[in-house]
């Protein structure tokens, strides 16, 4: 089995290409479209008076997360909008405020309710101080209370339910890596089939190596090179352009593994299913295309409401593996949460890849 | 050593093979003769345990092969049709993976390595990549592949396929080299008459997965030995000719080439003067006429009424 693998190596060290086409596209894609200015929304603001920034007001506008806001003046804002750079802007006095928008989109929305209950809490601390004075430790214990807060809220924001949180940038590195590693790892299944006509397997077989190593050791170096391939593009990201995954790196790596196996279980049943490499290359692109149509790899799968194309999009691996990355980033779920996808993809590899093997072997190609 | 008993096997309503028998004994070289499309890789695939036959079966030293098959595995090397080899990997590098395969290592391995390359005359070669690769080449390398293990006995799926003559000597030399010096035991398939004569023993002649004839060279010419072969040349071949002469009853067959028409007839008979009467009533220039000594291809053709070769 280990020579097996040796000469796969030796092999892809000779011919890299369709492993360096298909990372290089990936990159460029999710580049491209994707943008770099990464996972939060910019939001240029400016103030009126200069001291709102290290006030209260100011203070929590840096907490916020999801949105970065960026000072500067009002000219520059305003320019920012006119150029289209940012989608709006803010202006912030002292009691009031003036929400720029130049493209309307779901964060208008989004910022003018931080804004407003920034500037709401602000006008509840000044009315309790009112009426305490300007008493320090009750100030501090204000300040504690209001972190602290005696009754557990349980918070449905606007960012929770019913809509839904895009994070363009990340969505796009996701959906192409997980879109052009199936043709990575299609191209390494092929050889099996190639293989097979060729007549080398007829030589393996008859040599003292067992069926099983055979099938190991092919399937095992598909899935290292798809693995990979994803390696290299999330690491571009994180540590060249530095996208920061939410802060979940490793689980996002780690995470993949499931998508990874689905697929290459895939490839064997399809490259089981075809007879000729020709109907191979046919079948390849209408598959990983569509796959990623209705996964979502191109568009978030929120924005489809195709009955039947949500019907598919639950059959199919792509939407599973993009629930999980996104799910352990941007949302932010626990392990358990995306217990359900994984098993999917599990499942699903453990099918597919028991069907293709077993075609692969009842057909004596 | 080996045997067929009324080996079988069906695609679908099509009878590739249909109830071959066949042995081979130990040192002998035994050929496999057949058109395109006879069966030929059928069977021995069926022979070699890679593909399981409809019915009947193969033994090797009295045991059935088919449910345990790794006795036999071991002492054959098998040279398929096609080139089964990394086409990426150097020569040597394609030796090393497939003498791996076969549990050599080390010091073993290399010296195994360099031996084959010298028996297919790849010494010097061996660094280079298969693609690159001329056709003889990479058939000698497919032959060579297949010796790594020291196999008893080697299965020859048409080894000189779509290569130059000089190639093609070599293997020949080198199958008729391996027998004499190690007894190797040889199968030999091919649709090629010449190759077939020149190295077996023993011929089997197959057509549409059927054994048409058996046995020793002779015992094969034999077959058409109450007829005779005589092959009319002319630059131009006239229809009307080639009627009269499949009306006359003399001759048994007439097969129509290019610039030639091979006639089938008894061993006495004398057919110079017709066939020379028959071009003149017909306007026809003759260029020869000649009695040819019986080949291979002519007991093909006397059997099937097909020349072996389109
Ligand atoms: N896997 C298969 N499925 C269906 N039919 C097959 C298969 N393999 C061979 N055949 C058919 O069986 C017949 C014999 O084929 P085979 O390859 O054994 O012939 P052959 O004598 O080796 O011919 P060639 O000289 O072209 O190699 C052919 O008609 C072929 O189409
Ligand atoms: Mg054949």
């Amino acid at each position: 089995m280990i020579g097996i693998l040796i000469a796969k190596f030796k092999n892809f060290i000779r011919n890299p290409w369709t492993f360096l086409i298909f990372t290089g596209m990936s990159l460029l894609m999710a580049f491209i479209f994707g943008g770099t200015n990464a996972q939060e929304v910019y939001i240029p603001i400016s103030t009126v008076d200069k001291q709102i920034k290290d006030s209260y007001i100011g203070e929590q506008l840096e907490k916020e997360e999801g949105i970065n806001f960026s000072w500067m003046s009002e000219e520059q804002l305003r320019e920012k909008i006119e150029t289209g750079k940012a989608e709006l802007g803010v202006v912030l006095d002292n009691n009031t405020y003036q929400i720029i928008v130049g493209i309307d989109s779901h964060n208008t929305g989004l910022v003018e309710q931080i804004i407003s209950r920034i500037y709401y809490e602000k006008q509840e601390q000044e009315k309790i101080l009112t009426i305490v004075g300007q008493d320090e430790t009750v100030i501090e214990e204000l300040n504690h209370a209001l972190e602290q807060p005696v009754f557990e809220i349980e918070s449905a924001t606007f960012r929770g339910e019913g809509a839904f949180i895009y994070d363009n940038s990340l969505h796009r590195i996701f959906g192409f890596s997980l879109f052009f590693v199936i043709y990575t790892i299609a191209y390494n299944v092929l050889p099996i089939l190639i293989e097979k006509r060729g007549g080398i397997w007829d030589r393996l077989i008859l040599s003292p190596v067992k069926k099983s190593e055979m099938y190991i050791a092919n399937l095992l170096f598909s899935f290292l090179t798809g693995y990979f391939q994803v390696l290299v593009i999330f690491f571009f990201f994180r540590f060249v352009i530095g996208v920061n995954f939410y802060g979940r790196f490793v689980e996002t790596i780690l995470l993949l593994i499931p998508y990874v196996f689905a697929i290459v279980a895939l490839a064997i049943l399809v490259t089981a299913l075809v007879k000729k490499v020709q109907q191979f290359n046919a079948v390849l692109p209408i598959l990983a295309i569509s796959m990623a149509m209705i996964g979502g790899a191109y568009w978030p799968i929120e924005i489809v409401e195709s009955k039947i194309l949500l019907l598919l999009a639950k059959i199919n691996p792509l939407t599973y593996g993009l629930e999980i990355l996104k799910g352990i980033t941007v949302y932010s779920y626990s392990l358990q949460e995306l217990l359900l996808p994984i098993s999917i993809l599990v499942l699903m590899g453990v099918v597919m890849m028991g069907l293709g093997i077993h075609f692969m072997e009842r057909r004596h190609i | 050593m080996i045997e067929l008993i009324d080996l079988t096997k069906k695609f679908k309503q099509n009878f590739a093979v249909k109830n071959l028998n066949m042995f081979i004994e130990k040192g002998e070289i035994v050929g496999l003769l057949g058109p395109n499309g006879a069966g030929k890789s059928t069977a021995i695939s069926m022979l070699s345990s890679l593909v399981e036959p409809t019915s009947g079966d193969v033994q090797f030293e009295n045991k059935s092969i088919l449910k345990n098959p790794s006795s036999f595995r071991k002492i054959v090397g098998m040279v398929p049709q096609e080139i089964a080899l990394y086409e990426d990997l150097t020569a040597e590098e394609n030796l090393q993976f497939f003498g791996r395969i076969y549990q050599l290592r080390g010091k073993k391995l290399s010296k195994k390595v360099d031996e084959v390359l010298e028996q297919i005359g790849l010494t010097d070669r061996r660094k280079d990549i298969v693609k690159k690769f001329s056709g003889g080449m990479k058939r000698r390398l497919n032959i060579g592949v297949a010796m790594l293990h020291d196999p008893e006995m080697l299965i020859m799926d048409e080894p000189t396929v779509g290569i130059d003559p000089q190639s093609r000597n070599y293997i020949l030399d080198t199958v008729k080299r391996l027998n004499a010096e190690r007894q190797m035991t040889v199968l030999y398939t091919s649709h090629y008459m010449e190759e077939v004569e020149f190295l077996c023993d023993r011929i089997y002649i197959m057509d549409k997965g059927n054994l048409i004839a058996a046995g020793t060279k002779e015992e094969i010419k034999q077959i058409i030995s109450s007829e005779k072969t005589v092959s009319i040349k002319a630059e131009i071949l006239k229809h009307d000719f080639i009627q009269a002469l499949e009306e006359n009853p003399l001759i048994n067959r007439v097969t129509v080439g290019e610039k030639e028409v091979t006639i089938l007839v008894p061993k006495d008979a004398n057919v110079f003067s017709e066939v020379i009467k028959l071009a003149e009533t017909n306007g026809m220039e003759l260029t020869s006429v000649d009695n040819k000594t019986p080949t291979l291809e002519d007991v093909f053709l006397h059997l099937t009424g097909r020349a072996l070769r389109d």
